[in-house]
């Protein structure tokens, strides 16, 4: 360490200017903002060469006829013209709807359901939550759903208890109706992670509330809807946000359990831009279904925000 | 402290460039160059280890799909022809049909698929990145004294050119359990078996069984291209140029669906539900017991019967007249082709041609992928087949002596996309969401459309 510096120093004595010079460079090399920018660089690499590259890639191609391996045509809008009239496209978008619709308050519900339990002071609380929180951890992967598929199977374990109860087996997968409802029982079981966050909610709110409420006489259900949810409003929010993103994009379970059918009864939006893409090559068309994605998310985001005036609780405004 | 922030700097430029040169692709030259660098190395060090190193070893790709043993069995091959020889490294990929072609498309994508690749009839759709092998031929790196114009024929495009090497041929067939057929007092099936009979043995067999009279059908092939071959000699659903349709009477492909939704709603034909649970040929409803018949490739049959563990026979395709036409012949089932992007298609023809001539592989590969189209190791391998595998060469022969016909057994490029199409039709039916002839005039449509 104190032979480099002795050197420099030696340097910069034969000259003043190449001292300022290095002196400059130096300070530019140790500035925060330098620092801060090699720091970030390998997430601004990865950022422009994995995301807003292809981001932009896939918007040029979305207005191109592009098939895997062949040259793309500019084609306008088309292909955004033909996905209106493409029924399987407009009942993959019911389909996906149905399933955010049911599965993500269905899911909430659970998990704050869930969380407000394991908030008590009990003995092994921790470990509980810990042990709820496992299907989220393995949960989108293809393990899981192959399980699921299993259980549902023709004589799997879904099948073998209803025998054992003396009644019909059920062709689970068979049925439009049983195939999305196996599909929202799995997310609705994948609750963990909202649960964690309501749990940490859940704690934050302060316990003199309550106990003023004791007082007054309210009772435990008086409490839950007067206290607990207004506090926890903000992160309901930001739990509804998340969970319903990513229900747009659930893919692995159709993929793995129903492959979209019967019937197309769960081909997920993620599912038939999958096929369209890497199935059937129609790159172009599939770049212009996650187009229409990105922006019904966005739009939906946007309402949910502005519709949180309205529900969600802040002590600033109080 | 100083140092601290340049070895901050330095890490974090090192970790950086990792990132980049981890996303780009190894091109040759990089390769090459650590190779060079590692050759000086062993130079200096030791002399033994210069003369393996300075072999140029070189690596080529190769993948297939298929069952496992078929994996089995491609890899104690590739162990042969590596211990053969030392400077050739192969590495083996290998999937199920589905991702097979999806991870090609990628690649091809990227223009980076691996040197030598599996390939089935839908071969047009990657003409681009296949090099044609009638050089290799002419200049004798690929042997095929031994086999015949027909044989090559098989895997040939309509110009002439030699698209890749047959590794097996084959053609399809009804499986079934003759036992069942017994139990359930049905007439076992003949050559010239029809559709007609056909539904009343699955009729039959689920009246009297419980079971599905038949497994999952290959809907495409029995419900469209032979059926429309059954229905008009010589006429064929794709043209034979593969630009569009040579079809268009909906009449005998709405037959099909109809039959189908009627095995369906009598449970002799497995729901949209229950087909989805069959994995894969081992895991077919005739394997375990649930059906008494299923569609199946020559091939296969081996599989088939080994996993059942009872006795299993084979019957032709059912027609739609006694005196008809069937509509099939036998094809190339799958071949092997270099990749026109490939550094050393020398080697990779070399490979190719070990792959299909040479004996003690083929003792090891059995032909499990077809009947091979040499007649030295056909003949071999006919030598130390057990029943099934005998079962599979009468079958592929007999097939081979219907009077021939003039069957488009090449897929265009968007077949995939129309063969999705009609089992989604196929489950319409079977829910009732659409009339057969419907079906079949918005299959006919939507198939034009793709053209």
């Amino acid at each position: 360490m104190f032979l480099p510096a002795s050197f420099t120093l030696g340097e910069s004595m034969k000259d003043g200017n190449d001292m300022e010079k290095q002196r400059n460079f130096k300070k530019f090399l140790y500035s925060n903002n330098t620092a801060g920018y090699v720091f970030s660089l390998p997430f601004i690499v990865g950022f422009l060469g994995f995301t807003l590259i292809p981001i932009l890639v896939s918007m040029y191609y979305s207005v191109t006829d592009y098939k895997l391996g062949q040259e793309a045509n500019f084609i306008g809008l088309q292909n955004y013209l033909d996905l209106f009239a493409d029924e399987r496209f407009m009942n993959s978008m019911k389909v996906t709807v149905i399933y955010v619709v049911i599965s993500v308050p269905v899911k909430l519900a659970f998990a704050l359901l869930v969380a407000y339990f394991l908030t008590k002071q009990r003995r092994g609380v921790t470990f509980y939550r810990s042990l709820y929180y496992v299907p989220s951890l393995i949960g989108g992967s293809v393990a899981v759903a192959l399980v699921w598929k299993t259980i549902f199977s023709r004589r799997g374990l879904a099948n073998a208890i209803l025998a054992g109860l003396g009644l019909d087996k059920i062709s689970w997968l068979g049925d439009p109706k049983t195939a999305m409802g196996i599909l929202i029982a799995m997310s609705a079981w994948q609750f963990g992670s909202s649960m964690i966050i309501f749990a940490a909610g859940l704690k934050e709110i302060p316990t003199t509330y309550y106990e003023a409420a004791d007082i007054d006489g309210a009772n435990k259900f008086q409490r839950f809807v007067k206290i607990t949810l207004p506090c926890l409003s903000p992160i309901i929010l930001y739990n509804l946000v998340m969970q319903t993103i990513s229900a747009f994009m659930s893919f692995t379970q159709a993929f793995v359990i129903t492959q979209g059918g019967p019937n197309d009864s769960t081909n997920f939006y993620a599912l038939y831009v999958y096929n369209h893409a890497f199935k059937w090559s129609n790159m172009g068309y599939a770049s212009a279904m996650s187009w229409i994605m990105l922006i019904i998310i966005s739009a939906l985001t946007l309402i949910i925000f502005k519709t949180s005036k309205f529900w969600v609780f802040s002590e600033s405004d109080s | 402290m100083k140092r601290k922030k340049i070895v901050c700097l330095l890490l974090s430029g090192l970790l950086t460039m990792g990132l980049v040169s981890g996303c780009g692709s190894s091109s040759s030259d990089e390769g090459g160059d650590a190779k060079n660098e590692t050759k000086t190395e062993d130079t200096k060090k030791d002399d033994a280890a210069k003369e393996e190193a300075s072999g140029d070893k070189i690596t080529l790709r190769m993948a297939w799909w298929g069952s496992q043993t078929r994996h089995d069995a491609t890899n104690k091959v590739i162990e042969m022809y590596e211990e053969q020889n030392p400077n050739v490294d192969i590495e083996a990929e290998f999937y199920d049909f589905d991702s097979y072609f999806t991870k090609l498309d990628t690649l091809v994508a990227a223009e980076d698929p691996w040197d030598i690749i599996q390939m089935g009839g839908n071969f047009p759709k990657y003409e681009n990145s296949i090099e044609y092998l009638d050089s290799y031929i002419e200049d004798g790196t690929i042997d095929v004294s031994d086999t015949t114009d027909a044989f090559l024929k098989t895997t040939q495009n309509n110009n002439g050119d030699q698209v890749g090497i047959s590794v097996g041929t084959n053609t399809y067939g009804i499986a079934y359990d003759p036992a069942m057929f017994e139990e359930a007092g049905v007439p076992e099936p003949t050559d010239d078996w029809t559709w007609d009979e056909w539904k009343d043995a699955c009729l039959k067999i689920t009246e009297e069984l419980g079971v599905y009279g038949s497994s999952k059908m290959d809907n495409f092939i029995a419900g469209v291209t032979q059926r429309v071959s059954q229905a008009e000699k010589d006429a064929n659903f794709f043209n034979m140029e593969g630009t569009g349709l040579a079809w268009d009477d909906p009449e005998p492909i709405a037959d099909y669906f109809a039959m189908i939704q009627e095995l369906t709603e009598a449970g002799a034909y497995p729901d949209a539900g229950a087909i989805k649970e069959i994995k894969d040929i081992e895991n077919d409803y005739l394997v375990t017991g649930d059906a008494a018949m299923t569609w199946v490739a020559s091939n296969q049959i081996n599989s088939i019967v080994n996993a059942a563990g009872r006795e299993i026979k084979v019957a032709p395709v059912p027609r739609m007249e006694k005196d008809g036409a069937y509509g099939m012949i036998v094809q190339s089932s799958q071949m092997l082709c270099v990749s026109k992007t490939s550094e050393y298609k020398q080697e990779a023809a070399k490979f190719i041609n070990y792959f299909v001539n040479d004996i003690e592989a083929n003792k090891v590969l059995n032909g499990e992928r077809g009947v091979p189209i040499m007649t030295e190791v056909r003949e071999t391998v006919k030598a130390q087949a057990d029943d099934s595998s005998k079962m599979i060469y009468d079958f592929v022969d007999k097939i081979g002596n219907f009077p021939v016909e003039n069957s488009n057994v090449i897929s265009p490029e968007p077949k995939t996309e129309i063969e999705d199409y009609d089992k989604l039709l196929i489950e319409k039916v079977q829910y009732g969401e659409m009339t057969p002839e419907e079906a079949a005039d918005d299959l006919l449509e939507f198939a034009k459309g793709k053209f």
